[in-house]
């Protein structure tokens, strides 16, 4: 017997469940057998997932590459900065900010929403002329705002501080702190995903000409899908700044930008489960790296592996799977319960 | 042995068939005109034949040598040209390099500028606007390029894909004109896929009949144009047989 | 004063450089449809050829000890080396991909050679001097100009023609050409694919390395960034050029090497630091305006 339409609504829903379940094992496991150290990088591995997730709400659905999220990132890592610091320290630090800004001294929650929606604010500015733009030639304007984003956060001294580092964020982004917020991000993914506007783009996709044809506005559904991707990209900037206490906006530039669509590519574009999965098995294996490039002790000697061996590594396996496995890890296909029928 | 063999030949897009189990010979110094209705099948077995399309399923031969697995260019070499639909001429290129783009497989260089004369005393118009873009020519100049061009490789076989699509009725006669003429001077064996049947009867040679990605029915172009197969093949759904 | 001529020879020389990198970009992308973003590596690829692995601050020149005569022309084969490698060992395997596949299999590339050198030369940039003496200035038309920006615009122009030459007069290069317009049809005519493709790579990897030579040079750096910097330039005079579009990559580099050296000098002070930002915002509003590229005729197929 086949699925009823309410049976395949339900499966639909087991996705997004089932990822959070995962993650939930993830933090639990990290936080019960690790460290100090490992419980940070389980902070570091849900902000990523809130990242490449929000990401995937924009790639996934419109299939258009985007080069530029990390410029979201860094937009709402600083938003955040500039709502939460000590008064004293912003004047220290960030003397041209604006009054407001100066002044402001906000609980952490509302300064993370609102820099998300700062970030969304600017997608949605810089999206209604990008999106006018398609295939490569959109791509390549990401891969401008990007430069834009950078040039701007690393030369306006006093607001952002330029490439000095700002310093004495609240570190309040711990593991669950970031796992509630990527939980949260892939119910809206999965909710993005399912919606109207959500399904219309993944026709469009398809077959731009069939879509237009009949009636897609593809412009608008793009832009909505930025919009609600860059949100969560600039969540993910928030709770980055507040995981580790400094900002700086060489972190949000080519580096982050290559690993994240490193993690997209290998866990899968074409689905959900692929952006999660990406950045779980890439993040296990560049934690494993990092501790190889630290050294590890063999008895008498220590092997280490050369700076530079973890991203070298990352590269060739992205390109092993563009090769081999070019619709990634999971092949496009969702993790999902089958409710009913069988 | 027939210079061209094509067996059991199945080719899809995706999940789409376009061809399925096409079976057909050509003998050498043919002229074989392939007809049916859009979507029959008609260009994707030119394309495979010259390798711009993988098969899924069965054998081609020229000479009895296995195309499957060769590239387009390796199948050139065998003494194979493609005109295609469209004629896909190089718009940037000066006309006589479009024409000496395919002289790159050939041996004996020496002949090469001889063969660009040739071409020129056959196509006047090209010989005269020979340092001219190539995209700056009228549809049938054009057409006329893309069959000189085929020619410059020196080719065997050469297959024509709708050479009057989009060309007034007085430049097809004078395409279809040189092609015979052509065939007469070089006894090439000639592939021409051609929509009208009683052009194809005017030109006269034998006639392929495809439908659905199968051949329906093959026999001489002058017998399919009298009779009502050709309706029955472009609206009936009974497989037609013509009586050769 | 000789403010504008100084411009002028800033303009172009600057722009000779970008006009080279973005050559070689277009040069690949007009053959396969491949934006390369790993160009920019193979340019840094080559500055570090020039001097002793190491992680040490100061730069022991290795190759850029020999004389120009045997430097240029082994450089100009490293370059052409790294990229027929490149192509080798990853592009050639995509060639059923789709060009975005292609597009981030380039980016994990560039990021591969960039982590190489930096395991083996450090992060730290280095000073290095190759030819230094052609950084005097010589007086020309009252401006006081470095010899080498002279140099550079001299060999853009002859860089320029010898490609042109090569287009136009050789075998392989009206093969090129055609396979650039049109490559199942080139390919149909008995054009070699692999052939085409590997030579689209050893031009584009030999431009990369007389970029290398230059930008050594002048700068007297080796910095594992520098090739990020000068491929996202460079990229971007491809597009605007209208990508795959030779001449107009040329032009839009001369274009966008004038636009920085006129926004850093008549910019107000403040918004300098900004310059490049300008300068991306330009980019977008030109594929706006014109997505085919400012060079492209308006009945080219669009490309991107």
């Amino acid at each position: 017997m086949a699925q009823t339409h309410k049976q395949k609504r339900l499966s639909a829903w087991s996705t997004p469940v089932l990822l959070i379940l995962i993650l939930l094992v993830f933090t639990l496991l990290v936080t019960m057998l690790g460290d100090k150290s490992l419980a940070r990088m389980a902070a570091q591995t849900m902000i990523r997932v809130t990242f490449v997730v929000g990401l995937w709400v924009f790639v996934g659905n419109s299939g258009v590459v985007s080069f530029g999220h990390a410029g979201y990132m860094a937009i709402g890592a600083y938003c955040s900065a500039w709502l939460t610091l000590k008064p004293q320290m912003k004047g220290l630090f960030l003397p041209d900010l604006w009054p407001f800004l100066a002044n402001a001294e906000w609980h952490v929650l509302p300064a993370a929403v609102v820099s998300g929606l700062l970030a969304a604010f600017v997608a949605l500015v810089s999206g209604a002329a990008i999106l006018r733009l398609t295939g490569i030639a959109a791509s390549i304007a990401t891969f401008a705002f990007l430069a834009i984003v950078y040039t701007v956060y690393s030369s306006w001294e006093g607001v952002t501080g330029a490439t000095s580092s700002v310093v004495g964020l609240a570190r309040y982004a711990d593991q669950w702190v970031t796992f509630g917020w990527a939980s949260v991000t892939v119910l809206a993914a999965a909710w993005y995903a399912s919606s109207a506007s959500g399904l219309a783009l993944r026709a469009s996709r398809e077959d731009e000409v069939a879509a237009s044809a009949s009636g897609i506005n593809m412009y608008r559904h793009r832009l909505i899908s930025l919009v609600v991707s860059a949100f969560f990209t600039g969540v993910a900037g928030a709770l980055f700044g507040h995981s580790l206490g400094v900002l700086n906006p060489s972190s949000f530039y080519l580096g982050v930008t290559f690993i994240t669509l490193a993690m997209l590519v290998v866990g899968g574009i074409g689905s959900l489960t692929g952006a999660v999965t990406g950045v779980l098995v890439l993040s296990i294996m560049i934690e494993s790296l990092v501790r190889m490039e630290r050294g590890v002790e063999f008895g008498e000697t220590t092997l280490a592996l050369p700076t530079g061996a973890q991203e070298i590594l990352i590269g060739v396996i992205m390109i092993l799977v563009l090769i081999l496995r070019p619709a990634g890890l999971t092949g496009g296909r969702e993790l999902r319960l089958r409710i009913g029928g069988r | 042995m027939s210079k061209l063999g094509v067996y059991d030949v199945a080719v899809r897009y995706g999940k789409v068939p376009a061809l399925t189990d096409v079976t057909l010979t050509i003998e050498e110094g043919e002229r074989l005109f392939i007809s049916g209705p859009n979507g029959a099948g008609k260009s994707s077995l030119l394309k495979a034949i010259c390798g711009a399309v993988a098969t899924s399923h069965g054998r081609i031969e020229v000479d009895g040598d296995l195309l499957t697995g060769r590239t387009p260019e390796a199948i050139a070499r065998l003494g194979l040209t493609m005109v295609p639909e469209g004629r896909d001429i190089f718009g940037t290129l000066t006309v006589e390099e479009n024409l000496r783009v395919g002289t790159g497989i050939r041996r004996d260089k020496s002949a090469v500028e001889n063969d660009i004369e040739e071409v020129y005393e056959n196509f006047a118009i090209l010989g005269e606007r020979r340092h001219a873009n190539a995209g700056a020519l009228s549809g049938g100049q054009q057409q006329m390029l893309a069959i000189g061009r085929g020619l410059m490789t020196n080719p065997k076989l050469m297959l024509v894909d709708e050479p009057s699509l989009g060309l007034a009725p007085n430049i097809v006669d004078q395409v279809y004109e040189t092609l015979v003429n052509l065939q007469k001077d070089r006894g090439l064996t000639l592939i021409i896929v051609e929509q009208s049947s009683a052009r194809a009867a005017r030109v006269g040679g034998r006639m392929v009949l495809l439908r659905g990605g199968s051949v329906v029915g093959d026999g001489d172009a002058k017998k399919f144009a009298e009779s009502d197969v050709l309706n029955e093949a472009y609206f009936g759904t009974d497989k037609a047989e013509a009586s050769s | 004063m000789n403010a504008i001529p100084q411009l002028f020879f800033d303009a172009m020389s600057l722009g000779g450089i970008y006009a080279m990198a973005a050559l070689g970009i277009a040069l690949i992308f007009g053959v396969m449809n491949l934006v390369n973003f790993a160009h920019g590596e193979y340019i840094a690829f080559c500055v570090f050829a020039l001097i002793v692995p190491s992680t040490d601050a100061v730069a022991v020149m290795f190759l850029g000890k020999a004389p120009a005569i045997v430097l240029i022309p082994i450089l100009l084969s490293i370059g052409a080396a790294v990229a027929v490698a490149s192509e080798f060992f990853v592009f050639r395997h995509m060639r059923n991909a789709t060009p975005v596949a292609m597009m981030i299999s380039s980016f994990a590339l560039g990021f591969v050679i960039q982590n190489s050198l930096l395991a083996v030369y450090g992060s730290r940039p280095k000073a290095i001097s190759l030819w230094p003496e052609l950084n005097t200035p010589v007086s020309i038309v009252g401006a006081s100009v470095p010899l080498l920006q002279i140099i550079v615009i001299l060999t853009t122009l002859a860089v320029v023609v010898t490609l042109a030459l090569l287009l136009k007069k050789t075998k392989i290069g009206l093969e090129m050409r055609a396979a650039a317009e049109n490559f199942t049809m080139a390919r149909l005519l008995g054009v070699k694919a692999n052939v085409v493709i590997t030579g689209a790579f050893a031009l584009s990897g030999a431009l990369a390395a007389a970029v290398a030579m230059i930008m050594a040079t002048q700068t007297g750096v080796a910095d594992i960034r520098m090739g990020g910097q000068i491929m996202l330039v460079a990229f971007i005079a491809t597009v605007i050029g209208g990508l795959g579009s030779l001449p107009g990559a040329v032009a839009a580099g001369f274009l966008i090497g004038a636009a920085s050296v006129i926004l850093q000098g008549f910019l107000p002070l403040e918004a300098r630091p900004f310059r490049d930002a300008f300068l991306y915002t330009l980019v977008i509003v030109s594929l706006l305006l014109r997505p085919q590229g400012l060079f492209a005729s308006n009945s080219a197929k669009p490309r991107v």
